[in-house]
């Protein structure tokens, strides 16, 4: 995932919950599912321990985009951390779009311990949508003041301005 | 931020006469204000300390205070936050000339509520402010063969402690009279705390705030002009967005005492770093039907779509200081 070099690779922080989505990655991975190695994960005890102050931070140091992973609605460890948590998003997207960030920089997914597959699924569509979104705007921000370059190239198909 | 600077004790005694000084940059004139509102401790002060630069109420100009020698003034009390380059410029010379540089006020501690001017491009402020762009002031007029020259206006508005290193914090908008005696009586008496120090608590608002709490969950997002909040209750159970949970503490929880929500005027406590999204945090585990269950999500939903201006009411003072400054301009982002 170098800054520098090659064609734009999508950097993003997956912030998985440990009884759930973390499990889910888990079987994902020992069923040898194949998918995209542009996700650093970070397991977390329940989805409804991320602090939006954690998003902005994983956004603020480079992260093109943030993926939630928590159980999915009744079935949280903690009863109810996934419903804290899904209200925060939703006002963390709207704080976003206010200061002019694409809100799809940052996604909440249910998924399951026996859902290797969907784990699969969305981390490969999150990167695609990721890849056609470009470099998170605050990591240009932070690269033309360090006058760095950053590879700006989209994939084929780019997205339109529809989105 | 105080958090990140080497704690040194300030050793320094004043002289027999300390010599002070105090500055506005972009500001409003309210924190010089302000600094009256200790009453007659203002004369225990005069008679403590020489005023060498004060310029809302005294006569210094600038080739005066680049005439002190380096270190020479013991403290600056600087308010108004860095817009322009004669901020800038100015500060980086108090901060030459002086020992102790205190950042007074919100502007100069957070970026305050003119910090919100950051989500605005310099072309849309002018716009906004001086219309068509004919009217946009010059960086040079020339007039009777003389020339004028105005500093620039920055394309960021910063705190002061993003130019020049800063040695105590004084919160508040405007710092509230209790904390402006505290550091008078401290430079009158010579004994000035630590570099670093913020004079504030380094608990929250609700600390402090006599207000009862019942741990209510918010059914209804009110805002002060909808309706006459109860004087006795908390006002985030009773749905007014109060950001005491995220704010710093020290006033003395002034506004909620006057029946007015907290807007988070001394920034963030000391273990918070960003003031928003802490609000955020709090506001979002608040607000419910009482009930959690996928059966409540869409009245969740229609709760938190009454939220408004999310960045203008959570980041009002802070917005400079946010930790993704500024604004984008990213496609899509209003979808």
């Amino acid at each position: 995932m170098s800054d520098t070099n090659g064609p734009f690779e999508p950097r993003i922080v997956a912030f998985l919950c440990r009884w759930c989505s973390y499990a889910g990655a888990d079987l994902a991975g020992v069923s040898r599912m194949q998918y995209p190695p542009n996700v650093i994960p970070m397991r977390v005890n329940c989805s409804g321990r991320v602090d939006a102050e954690m998003v902005m931070k994983a956004l603020e140091k480079g992260a093109d985009g943030v993926l939630i992973g928590g159980c999915h609605p009744g079935d949280c460890h903690y009863v109810s951390g996934n419903y804290k948590t899904r209200r925060r998003v939703i006002l963390l997207k709207r704080a976003l779009s206010e200061i002019g960030i694409d809100p799809r920089r940052v996604h909440l997914e249910w998924i399951s311990a026996s859902e290797g597959g969907k784990f699969k699924e969305t981390i490969t569509s999150y990167v695609e949508l990721i890849r056609q979104l470009g470099p998170s705007p605050i990591r240009l921000a932070q690269a033309e003041e360090a006058s760095v370059e950053v590879p700006q190239e989209v994939s084929q198909g780019a997205v339109s301005d529809a989105g | 931020m105080p958090d990140s600077r080497a704690k040194t004790k300030a050793t320094a005694k004043p002289a027999a006469k300390a010599k002070i000084g105090v500055y506005w940059a972009a500001s409003c004139g309210g924190c010089d204000c302000a600094l009256l509102e200790v009453n007659e401790q203002i004369l225990d002060v005069a008679a403590a300390a020489d005023i060498l630069l004060w310029p809302c109420a005294a006569d210094a100009k600038y080739s005066d205070l680049r005439g002190y020698k380096n270190g020479e003034i013991d403290l600056v009390l600087f308010n108004g936050a860095i817009r322009t380059e004669e901020n800038r410029e100015i500060a980086e010379l108090i901060r030459e000339k002086t020992k102790y540089l205190a950042a007074f006020g919100s502007c100069a501690h957070t970026g305050g509520v003119i910090g919100l001017a950051n989500l605005s491009s310099r072309e849309e402020i002018f716009s906004r402010v001086y219309g068509a762009e004919e009217n946009w002031p010059q960086l040079e007029v020339s007039q009777n063969g003389e020339t004028l020259h105005l500093p620039e206006f920055l394309t960021t508005l910063t705190p002061l402690d993003a130019v020049v290193d800063v040695d105590y914090y004084v919160p508040g908008c405007p710092p509230p009279a209790g904390v402006v005696s505290d550091l008078f009586s401290a430079l009158v008496t010579g004994d000035l705390p630590p570099t670093g120090t913020v004079f504030a608590s380094s608990k929250n608002l609700c600390d402090e705030c006599p207000r009862e709490r019942e741990q209510l969950k918010i059914t209804k997002i009110l805002r002060p002009h909808e309706q006459e909040p109860d004087p006795d209750k908390c006002l985030l159970d009773q749905g007014f967005i109060c950001m005491g949970p995220a704010t710093r503490g020290g006033c003395g929880a002034v506004c909620p005492k006057a029946n007015m929500p907290c807007t988070g005027c001394a920034g963030p406590t000391a273990n918070i770093e960003d003031q928003g999204a802490a609000m955020l945090n709090t506001l979002a585990s608040l607000v419910g039907t009482g009930e959690e269950g996928e059966d409540q999500l869409e009245a969740e939903d229609a709760i938190l779509a009454q939220i408004d201006d999310i960045v203008g009411t959570f980041y009002r003072f802070s917005s400079a200081t946010t930790l993704l400054k500024g604004r984008y301009h990213e496609r899509n982002a209003t979808r």
